[in-house]
């Protein structure tokens, strides 16, 4: 016992002086910049994050590469030889070759484009329609609060992979926008709770009453008090939405009813590589377009991570 | 009609297959239950009752195969029907048969099998009212009409097929409504069999316990889980059980049935699951077998639309055949399970049966440069490019269909050249298909119902044929098919078919892809294990060590 507490002094008071050293440093850093907003400050945060650094660049090699994906595959996803059918990875072909004898790596590389835009789009329709009603909900509040609070969480009883599942299969469209369009419409109620929370918040505040008071119309207060003050945990919340509908679009695909081929996507291969037992003799096939979908995915839900920390003060 | 009966059933029959049903899965009450000299083999639960004219599956036709010997028998390794319980049919105009059966045949339950046997099984058979899934067999005899009208909701209007009459107890006579010289030759089908009284008189126990004229009789049945079947000691014909009997399995995953037989649970699967094909051969060896079944794929192309016509037309169709390559296609998607097809028959029909390796000749030889020229020459595809239509919810066919596709577009040098157009669900598939909504290529398949190169060739391509996908009409066709048959020697009528076969290559209502293969695999403890050419084990000459 006295051994314990012996220890755990030094520690506790190496703690204390840490702690003292962060509040000194944040403490002085006003007085060398002028009035920062929440904004800047996120920003100045963000900068010494290694968590978003890393996540940050990752997802800019994955928008490079979406939007320009013959800058590091050089062949056509679509062109196939049926020789090479499953072999393994050989100079030029890293990955190895699926089922139909198509490059792996050409069509890892390609499916990001596919999976990354289900992803923005998807994220964007969420923020926007959860935004919109949430923020109307919390600022008219009433009768519109209770209709819209009643009509989110109708939405959110819905669960999100059984209605797409329905929705999907009920339309004969293919390509990427009928499942944009079902995640976002299914997905909004989330942002939508909370951006109403928020504006609820933003409302009450002292500078809202104030503008208030001095005859600000409706659409000022909205626009120029409360959205900025509110906007925060939305975005954050969206950040981390885009990598989970990135993974939703996979399991859609997987389900065989999201993207489908020829449309080159990660969902797609990895279900096409888990048909019929592949993995037993080619688990390539299975395991790059998976680890490319996982590394993602992680990569967007750490961002989201490292913006929630510099956004949401109270966190810290 | 009949194609859509027969493709569902072929495909119902692969389902059935694949998905094959029950509980007793794990085995575990099996250890050693198989006795001395029984087979343990795997089952399916037959889609509907076990009479012989009510089964157009592979799991009801399997305990058919062992219960009931008809006039004719399928030789199991050539194909060739062979009289079994004909002692004669004889015929002076190819439509106006004469039926003697051998003496001294009786069912399980110690009654004799007469000619009256086998009349009151065919008019049951034919009759609408019993609702008969194979009614359609019958249809070549005279009064097939009045007992089963082929327009809706219509009633029959006589008991019994006109052409059918009892001369005494071994004889009896059949005529046809048109002269049709192969037709003793379909008599080795199961819906042709005979049926003892008791069929008639107690029904319901009768299907219960089925009793048949088979090397087999059966000693229990319990659906859904499994039927014992033992030598039937009574038994007259040539083929008699090499064994003490067998015991089928219904299992629900033919995956569990082939881990059940790596663990010597089971004696015998006839159906390996696709996901194990690639290491069947290693798991199994020389007890894994893969050989033809009387199944063959091919691709239609809808002639009724304008940009199929004519000329230009069959020298597209020839093009796109040529840039298929089948050799690496079935090689590398179906493990050989498939055979690329040379001709529009079956291998199972052996060479003096019709199947000719090589009849389709360069049509159906994989030649890109080749394709690429006669495709360019015919004025390129319709708009550019070309769809691959077939349903996806059964039998890997995404992954063939996408190599086909890739396989044309490396010839043309277009990767968006060809597409895959699924479609979710077989019904829907032969809907459109049969409602002629066709634009381009699509899947056909047919699963032969006897083995004849007839019933390959006249049901499929002859004029307004009932599964005349291609809508296909050519006068010399047509006129080549009866021709043969109304031929009086049977080789001679083959011939012709043949003939008539050339014509097909010429205009390529269809192009042939690949024959299908049955597999199967079996323990150490059996031995001469053979598949027929319906892919169902030859049980009776199996040998249990």
């Amino acid at each position: 016992m006295p051994d314990q507490q012996s220890d755990k002094t030094p520690f506790g008071a190496q703690e204390v002086a840490a702690a003292k050293g962060l509040t000194a440093g944040t403490a002085t850093a006003p007085e060398t910049t002028a009035a920062r907003s929440l904004w800047t400050d996120a920003w100045h945060d963000l900068r010494r994050n290694p968590v978003f650094i890393v996540s940050a660049l990752l997802i800019l090699f994955l928008v490079v590469i979406s939007l320009w994906p013959g800058l590091i595959a050089s062949r056509d996803p679509q062109r196939c030889q049926l020789g090479r059918s499953l072999e393994g990875p050989s100079a030029g072909h890293w990955f190895g070759f699926d089922t139909q004898g198509c490059d792996v790596y050409t069509r890892t590389v390609y499916g990001a484009r596919a999976s990354i835009t289900v992803g923005l789009c998807a994220t964007l329709g969420v923020a926007v329609l959860g935004a919109v009603v949430g923020g109307l909900a919390g600022f008219i509040g009433g009768f519109w609060d209770t209709l819209l609070s009643r009509l989110t969480d109708v939405f959110f009883g819905i669960p999100l992979v059984l209605g797409a599942i329905v929705f999907l299969s009920m339309i004969t469209l293919t390509g990427i926008w009928p499942v944009v369009l079902v995640i976002a419409a299914l997905s909004w109620p989330q942002i939508a709770r909370i951006s109403r929370g928020s504006v609820i918040t933003a409302k009450q505040n002292d500078y809202v009453q104030a503008a208030r008071a001095l005859g600000a119309s409706n659409s000022r207060m909205l626009l120029r008090h409360i959205l900025p003050n509110a906007v925060a945990p939305v975005i954050v919340m969206a950040t981390i939405m885009l990598g989970t509908f990135i993974a939703l679009e996979a399991t859609l695909s997987y389900l065989g009813v999201g993207l489908r081929p020829p449309t080159v996507s990660w969902g797609v291969d990895i279900s096409a590589a888990s048909d019929g037992m592949q993995f037993r003799n080619a688990p390539h096939i299975l395991l790059y377009p998976a680890a490319a979908l996982s590394l993602t995915v992680l990569a967007f839900i750490m961002l989201g991570d490292a913006v929630r920390d510099a956004l949401d003060p109270k966190l810290r | 009609m009949r194609r859509s009966i027969r493709l569902t059933s072929a495909v119902a029959g692969l389902t059935v297959i694949v998905a094959a049903a029950t509980a007793c899965g794990g085995g575990d009450d099996s250890g050693g239950g198989g006795g001395g000299g029984m087979i343990r083999a795997s089952w399916g639960d037959p889609q509907h009752p076990l009479e012989p004219a009510n089964t157009n599956e592979v799991q009801g036709g399997k305990v058919l195969d062992m219960i009931f010997r008809g006039l004719k028998r399928y030789d199991p390794e050539t194909g060739e029907a062979k009289d079994e319980m004909a002692e004669s049919i004889e015929t002076d105009d190819q439509q106006n048969f004469t039926v003697t059966i051998e003496d001294g045949w009786t069912f399980s339950d110690g009654t004799p099998v007469t000619a009256a046997s086998y009349v009151d099984a065919w008019n049951y058979g034919a009759h609408i009212e019993n609702a008969q899934v194979a009614s359609y067999f019958f249809q070549f005899i005279d009064g097939y009409d009045e007992v089963h009208p082929a327009e809706e909701d219509a009633e029959a209007t006589a008991d019994t097929l006109s052409g059918l009459r009892v001369l005494d107890d071994h004889t009896f006579t059949v005529r046809l409504s048109e002269p049709f010289s192969l037709w003793p030759e379909t008599l080795g089908y199961a819906a042709y069999a005979p049926l003892p009284r008791a069929f008639f008189d107690d029904h319901d126990a009768w299907l219960a316990k089925p009793i048949g004229n088979g090397p087999y009789e059966i000693e229990s049945y319990q659906r859904s889980q499994s039927m014992t079947l033992v030598r039937y000691e009574g038994f007259k014909g040539k083929d008699a059980a090499q064994n003490d009997g067998v015991e089928l399995r219904v299992y629900t995953d033919n995956n569990t049935a082939y881990t059940d037989l790596q663990a010597g649970n089971l004696d015998l699967i006839d159906d390996v699951p696709a996901s194990q094909l690639q290491n069947a051969q290693n798991d199994l060896g020389d007890r894994y077998i893969n050989q033809p079944a009387g199944i063959i794929q091919t691709v239609s192309f809808p002639l009724y639309e304008d940009a199929w016509e004519g000329e230009d037309g069959a020298a597209l169709r020839r093009g796109l055949s040529m840039a298929i390559n089948r050799e690496e296609i079935t090689s590398r998607i179906f493990h050989d399970t498939r055979t690329p097809a040379s001709d529009f028959t079956s291998p199972v029909l052996g060479d003096a049966g019709g199947y000719e390796e090589g009849l389709c000749g360069e049509a159906c030889t994989y030649d890109p440069d080749r394709a690429k020229q006669l495709i360019e020459e015919a004025g390129g595809l319709p708009d550019g490019r070309i769809t691959l239509t077939s349903n996806v919810d059964t039998g890997s066919h995404r992954q063939w269909m996408d190599a086909v596709c890739n396989s044309i577009n490396n010839a043309l040098d277009d990767t968006g050249a060809c597409t895959v157009n699924p479609v979710p669900t077989f019904a829907d598939f032969r809907n459109q298909v049969t409602g002629r909504e066709m634009t381009g290529m699509f899947r056909t398949g047919w699963q032969m119902d006897y083995p004849l190169i007839q019933n390959f060739l006249q049901p499929l391509y002859y004029t307004d044929a009932s599964s005349n996908d291609s809508v296909y009409r050519s006068e010399e066709f047509d006129r080549l098919v009866d021709e043969a048959n109304s031929e009086a020697d049977e080789a001679e009528a083959v011939n012709t078919f043949r003939e008539a076969e050339r014509v097909l290559v010429e205009d390529l209502p269809a192009i042939p892809l690949w024959y299908q293969n049955g597999t199967a695999g079996h323990s150490e403890r059996l031995e001469n294990v053979k598949l027929n050419p319906f892919s169902v084990p030859v049980f009776t000459e199996i040998k249990v060590s």
